[in-house]
């Protein structure tokens, strides 16, 4: 496919007019196949590709977008983003397109994944659905595999090609009124194991016996790494340099002084091969090994190229998350507290205030309590209101980082006093 | 031949149950502007077409960008070879369909002034002098004018001898003032949501008018109080504020996909299961809620639904009961339903349609009643503008809302402004509180653009509506 998305990059130059130009090509296939209460419900296969034009006259802008890869396409589309530009008005904030750089090599498409035949998906699906039923439980989930290509040229000299895999696999086990869940999601099939993932999955569900009522209240918290990803996503998702300077996020004035907590770090990095890692970005922003926070120092922040041009520093942006862990085992963690709860994942996680980084959401999926080194029985859900970055200060011990996405990688964590403050009836 | 009817021959041939073919030419124009810079002026087009097939009881779905008559062949070849892996996982017999007949129609958005024929520069124009007049306001620190236009061309077709040429459009523009202090910052904004209609509905909304009444309220908002604690007071809702609540804690409880667990594994399940029908008190007496995909100007509003079932009105909730779901072809015969309700929509071409959300909205109430009358008779409690932070469980019982802008009232009286409310409520008590809502001359429509379901995640489109609400007892307090 690389030598069909040049072909299209070499006639969208050969016919943009404008001063400046960015063009953006995403190509993918995918197969998704999703299964419910045992049963397959869903089953999607196809292609695609968007080629994206940002045309610039002076500082006046257009963009367009088509996904339609023939000559007469591709000229509607220059044409689209080019009068849009020539009549708009000058953008007081443009930046020119990215010029040529040195883009890290990296490798995210895996051979296994590729290969992966559709007969071979559904039977991974055959066998979850073979484990639900042995217990006389249901699972549904979704069993997916995906390759995407990504190109960017600009006007300037900027050239950047990557391509991506993905594999899916996601089971969750309702047994009586219990659900958990366990999921998968690698650049790399190669590396599943689902009888591992099964037990895993029992395992979760086993432990979720005997559910008693549980109050709301602040109290130790054991955070999976499946729940986890949310809930810090919306503190990165805060995290951006612009918004921050100017006086709209809770990390503003805090760049370089410690205000996480000392166990606390979090890095994009080149340095994982298990982590997806896109070279550049959206805007052309070349992937940098960054520490965004480390031992609870906020040490930089997401900057777009604008912001950065404007403010005399180096754009960036978090092209994958790695935060480091300890070697804390979860029963080890128990013994660190007099009681506590365990989750296994977070559900409908949104920003309750901007300015504080507050943001509230619901334990989904099977939460345990514990007390004095043991799980002692299953509770009901609960909701949570909390500041992640505060919470970081309150973190008493890390597992072993594990991939929870493909492009994240985060331990379990130990939290004192987490927030509950309210509860459902299931 | 048009590849309509190349694809249906091709899937009858192969000996497909039932095949259909949407063809989808999706046209979205998207303005931007922050602080007077132009950050997205984009328009985007995406065609091609989705190829359903069922065969033995399951469905196989493919697509493609490409309009060749071997293309289209080949893909109805590989939705019917999906289709047939897909019989090998299914429960006893599988999928059955409820019955429909054919149809010849076609439908268009009524629109006056198509928003795709005004010219940039006017758009333009508007957004920056909005803009301007917020910006022009100390203490405001961000102004931000967003505006989408959407369309979709549609044939649909399929092999029961339906053919369907639909035109859908709608448009939405959302303004937003940040005001910013040195302890604080906080948000205004004006967002009645997308509409199906045209460029008239903007001229009527005069958003110069708009942008210097956001622009005030946010800085009321950033130096107003917070409530110091949580207690149970009555609330009053406004239609901007109750088209998410009723979204959230009607709308997605009753999707039958959701009802049957074909959602557990993303968007969760409903506690409103099928036994409840015709039995469970979902709400007060006056709480009467319909679904309704012939609702002018609704978002949902295209004649057929992408099963080619015809937009219907029913009642989901009637005098408080459970009555009914919003359903499809494929899961009404799940609980013994004769009919589909018409409620399977897929965004793309290249999405499986899914069981959606129709226009759904809360009847007025049948006494007058204006806004003014309902603060006048409550003496405590906390009248909510506009939606804020919003999060519900995923059986769709406990949740808890914010807002956008927040009046307590005491004594009858609008008594200071408030920001950073929150209130925590549950089903069935929540809709059981309502004790007055306004009379039809308060109803307005709020039209949600950006409804995320399924996997891969579709964003669908439906409007809600209500007139000012009031509900007793509610917990009611603020963030951190």
């Amino acid at each position: 496919m690389k030598a069909q998305l040049e072909a299209i990059a070499d006639f969208v130059k050969k016919h943009v007019k404008a001063d400046d130009y960015t063009l953006r090509i995403q190509a993918w296939n995918s197969h998704e196949t999703r299964f419910a209460q045992n049963a397959i419900t869903q089953h999607i296969a196809g292609e695609n590709i968007n080629i994206d034009l940002e045309a610039a006259f002076g500082q006046k802008t257009g963009r367009s977008s088509v996904n339609q890869a023939d000559e007469n396409s591709l000229s509607e589309m220059i044409k689209r983003a080019e009068e849009m530009a020539s009549v708009n008005e000058p953008d007081p904030e443009y930046v020119e397109s990215a010029s040529q750089q040195e883009i890290p090599k990296v490798q995210n498409a895996s051979q296994s994944t590729l290969e992966l035949k559709p007969e071979q998906m559904v039977e991974l699906i055959k066998k979850s659905i073979a484990n639900a039923e042995k217990q006389n439980a249901i699972v549904s989930g979704m069993t997916e595999k995906h390759y995407m290509e990504m190109l960017t040229t600009t006007k300037n000299g900027f050239n950047g090609y990557y391509d991506i895999t993905n594999f899916g696999h996601s089971m969750t086990l309702k047994k009586d009124e219990t659900e958990t869940k366990v999921s998968y999601s690698s650049k790399d099939y190669g590396a599943f194991n689902l009888e591992q993932d099964i037990e895993k999955l029992n395992s979760q569900s086993a432990a979720l016996h005997d559910l008693q009522p549980f109050q709301p209240c602040r109290i130790p918290l054991i955070i999976r790494p499946g729940a986890l990803i949310e809930f810090y996503m919306y503190m990165l998702w805060m995290m951006n340099r612009r918004q921050t300077d100017e006086g709209l996020t809770p990390f503003t004035g805090q760049l370089g002084k410690k205000c996480m907590g000392e166990k606390f770090s979090m890095l994009s990095t080149l340095t994982m091969p298990d982590l997806v890692t896109e070279p550049f970005s959206n805007e052309a922003v070349v992937a940098k090994e960054t520490y965004w926070v480390r031992n609870g120092v906020l040490e930089n922040l997401p900057t777009p190229r604008y912001w950065a041009k404007l403010k005399n520093l180096e754009p960036s942006d978090p092209f994958n998350i790695y935060i480091p862990g300890e070697n804390v085992s979860e029963e080890k963690m128990m013994q660190m507290v007099p009681e506590g709860l365990i989750v296994n994942r977070f559900w409908y996680i949104r920003p309750v205030d901007m300015k504080t980084g507050e943001v509230t959401g619901m334990t989904r999926d099977g939460v345990l309590y514990f007390k004095e080194g043991k799980v002692r029985h299953a509770v009901n859900n609960l909701r949570f209101n909390e500041i992640p970055a505060d919470t970081t200060k309150r973190i008493l011990a890390l597992g072993v980082s594990e991939l929870a996405d493909s492009a994240v990688k985060l331990p379990t964590v130990l939290v004192d006093g987490f927030n509950f403050v309210d509860s459902t009836t299931f | 031949m048009e590849y309509s009817d190349i694809a249906m021959e091709a899937a009858k041939s192969l000996g497909a149950d039932y095949a259909d073919i949407r063809i989808q030419k999706s046209t979205t124009e998207m303005i931007l502007l922050r602080n007077l810079s132009l950050k997205n002026t984009s328009t985007d087009v995406s065609e091609g077409y989705g190829i359903r097939v069922f065969k033995n009881g399951a469905w196989g779905f493919a697509h493609s960008n490409i309009f060749n008559k071997e293309q289209v062949t080949a893909t109805v070849r590989r939705a019917f070879d999906i289709a047939q892996l897909s019989a090998q996982v299914k429960k006893g017999k599988g999928l059955s369909l409820a019955p429909e007949r054919s149809y010849l129609a076609s439908y268009r958005t009524p629109v006056k002034i198509d928003p795709f024929m005004v010219s940039l520069k006017e758009k333009v124009d508007l957004m920056l002098e909005v803009n301007r007049i917020m910006m022009n306001y100390e203490g405001i620190r961000q102004a931000l004018f967003y505006l989408i236009t959407h369309k979709d061309e549609k044939i649909f077709a399929s092999t029961l001898g339906t053919h369907l040429d639909i035109t859908t459009q709608f448009i939405n523009p959302m303004v937003t003032a940040t005001a910013v202090t040195a302890e604080d910052s906080q948000s205004r904004t004006f967002d009645d949501g997308g509409r199906a209609t045209g460029w008239e509905w903007i001229l009527e909304l005069n958003l110069t008018e708009k942008a210097k009444q956001i622009a005030e309220e946010a800085l009321i908002k950033v130096k107003a109080d917070t409530l110091k604690e949580e207690k149970r007071r009555a609330l009053i809702l406004d239609p901007g504020h109750l088209g998410l609540t009723m979204h959230e804690s009607v709308g997605h409880a009753t999707e039958l996909d959701r009802v049957l667990g074909w959602e557990a594994d993303y968007a969760g399940l409903s506690f409103a299961t099928p036994e409840k029908l015709g039995n469970y008190k979902y709400g007060s007496d006056i709480v009467n809620f319909v679904g309704d995909n012939n609702l002018n100007e609704g978002l949902a509003t295209a004649g057929f639904d992408d099963d080619g079932v015809p937009n219907q009105r029913w009642y989901i909730i009637k005098d408080g009961i459970l009555t009914e779901y919003g359903s499809t072809r494929d899961t009404a015969p799940q609980i013994g339903l004769e009919h589909s309700r018409g409620c399977s929509r897929a965004t793309d071409y290249y999405n499986q349609p899914i069981n959606r959300i129709p226009n759904l909205y809360l009847l007025p109430g049948k006494k007058e009643l204006t806004p003014a009358q309902l603060i006048a008779d409550t003496d405590d409690g906390v009248f909510i503008q506009g939606r804020g932070a919003y999060s519900i469980d995923q059986h769709r019982l406990n949740f808890q809302f914010g807002g956008d802008f927040f009046w307590e009232i005491k004594n009858g009286k609008l008594f200071r402004p408030l920001k950073k409310v929150l209130y925590k409520s549950c089903n069935p008590e929540f809709w059981n509180s309502c004790d007055a809502i306004c009379d039809e001359r308060f109803w307005r429509p709020f039209g949600v653009i950006n409804c995320g379901k399924g996997q891969p995640n579709q964003t669908g489109r439906m409007t809600h509506g209500a007139a000012p609400a009031r509900f007793r007892n509610i917990r009611v307090g603020g963030a951190q």
